[in-house]
């Protein structure tokens, strides 16, 4: 399993600096997707649907899960989000390089190649709603025990984490492979490519996906999922209306993907809501009861850029798995000369 | 000043969680952190190719011997998006490369500072690229 992230995670929590924390009052700015959703009604397609329709980013410089320092809180004041985002336009991984270290080779360029955003796109202290303390909840002992034997697997099977054997291209992750980010993974944000566009007719709704490319085409008119013996990387997404928010509803997941430890009997709910003439509120709820030990919910604003899709071609000129398995044989012809480090 | 202190810590644990979102693919897994490698070289090509950008380099080494490089960069859709174009590093250009050289020996590798001579940032300094500041460049000032 993606033990990787999940070590790069905790560890980005713990390293957080905890400092004395002076309390602020709970605020819900009219930025945030919930406090939005009363007051906007949005327009409608000629057949009388919601309009989700658009090219939107979900890149967003709010933490995926609650930092260490501002446990207990769910918004950043006005103020720390000004100095959040002051800081993120003036970062840059170009400087206090640690150089000759993994880390510095895993930046990888400098930071005009990277897209990570420079806005707190929503207040909230973490992009996880729920639980209330904006943490993904624990692995069951079954997930626990699965993740322990999966590391003694020399094959990799996660989408997210940076990989492990490079005995075969089988071993490196399906992200690498230039396959999928599988789901929630490629609807959530990454470094760079996080556009999406959705486009609807009657019936259906197209969501296009950037990072790696593809699209899920979703039916609107209630037909039930597809059998399960039929397993899909991204799943079956069958779709309704509830409102003004659109409900998708996805199973069928093979085990080829990993999320967090969980694959085939993942199920997702997701609602996409537009609260703002330029926003859509995403959430997707999270349940698998043989992986996770209650369901959790995260929400992502989806902002609306106006701005034009890109074709990411992975496969075009993917020299990096070369580079990849070439390089760990030469570092095993290294190792049996003496020469390994 | 407590709040001085929160908000420096906030921001560090969010830079944090950024910097280890890392590439399409593992760098670490393909070039080696312990071959640090510094080129300067002129621009011969560059494949503004999905997932990764390639830099192809001529440098010459002490003897006037000119050896050619490939160096990896990230994907090209964020500089399109920022309104750079293939005409932004034309061949002839003259770059400096701190970066680290391929595991497998080959004369690859990644472009992880990548320069002007003077000191100026590839693409940086153009307004309204989105890019992010770091003061280095004399444009930004």
């Amino acid at each position: 399993m993606n033990k990787r992230l999940f070590t790069i995670l905790a560890t980005a929590t713990i390293l957080a600096p905890v400092c004395a924390l002076a309390q602020t009052p709970r605020s819900a700015p009219a930025t945030d997707g919930a406090a939005a959703t009363k007051k906007y009604t949005p327009a409608r397609t000629p057949w009388g649907e919601p309009d989700l329709q658009g090219t939107f980013s979900n890149r967003t410089i709010t933490p995926f899960e609650r930092p260490a320092n501002v446990s207990g809180r769910e918004f950043f004041t006005p103020e720390e989000v000004a100095a959040l985002e002051k800081r993120a336009q003036e970062q840059s991984g170009d400087e206090g390089r640690n150089k000759g270290t993994r880390g510095d080779v895993e930046r990888a360029y400098n930071d005009f190649w990277w897209d990570r955003g420079t806005k707190v796109t929503t207040p909230r202290t973490s992009l996880v709603i729920e639980p209330a303390d904006g943490r993904v909840p624990e692995l069951t002992e079954e997930a626990k025990k699965r993740a322990a034997d999966e590391g003694k697997r020399p094959a990799f099977r996660g989408a997210g984490a940076n990989g492990r054997g490079a005995d075969t291209w089988l071993d490196r992750s399906t992200f690498e492979r230039c396959i999928t980010r599988g789901m929630p993974g490629a609807m959530s944000p990454t470094a760079y490519n996080n556009n999406y566009r959705i486009t609807q007719s009657p019936g259906y709704v197209a969501i296009q996906i950037e990072m790696l490319g593809g699209a899920r085409v979703i039916p609107t008119d209630g037909r039930p999922h597809v059998n399960q013996s039929i397993r899909q990387w991204m799943g079956n997404s069958v779709a309704r209306w509830e409102g003004d928010t659109l409900v998708v509803d996805t199973t069928n997941f093979t085990d080829k993907v990993l999320y967090r430890g969980a694959a085939e009997n993942l199920h997702l709910v997701e609602r996409f809501t537009r609260v703002a003439p330029g926003q859509i509120d995403y959430r997707v709820t999270i349940t698998d009861p043989t992986t996770f030990t209650k369901p959790w919910t995260v929400a992502i604003p989806y902002v609306d850029t106006g701005e034009d899709m890109f074709e990411y071609a992975c496969h075009e000129g993917n020299y990096g798995m070369e580079g990849i398995l070439s390089g760990a044989r030469e570092e095993e012809r290294a190792a049996a000369s003496g020469k390994g480090k | 000043m407590v709040l001085q202190r929160v908000l420096v810590a906030t921001g560090a644990s969010i830079l944090l969680i950024g910097s280890v979102v890392s590439a399409h693919h593992s760098f670490a897994a393909e070039f080696d952190a312990n071959k640090p490698i510094q080129l300067r070289g002129t621009v011969a090509k560059v494949e503004w190719i999905n997932p990764h950008t390639w830099i192809h380099i001529d440098v010459k080494d002490a003897d006037g011997k000119v050896e050619r490089w490939m160096v990896e960069g990230g994907t090209p859709n964020t500089l399109l998006r920022r309104g750079l174009t293939k005409a932004s590093l034309p061949e002839g250009t003259e770059i400096l490369v701190d970066g680290y050289r391929a595991k497998n020996g080959s004369n690859r590798a990644n472009g992880r500072d990548v320069t002007f001579p003077d000191g100026r940032k590839l693409f940086m300094g153009s307004s309204g690229t989105g890019a992010p500041r770091d003061g280095r460049d004399a444009a930004e000032k």
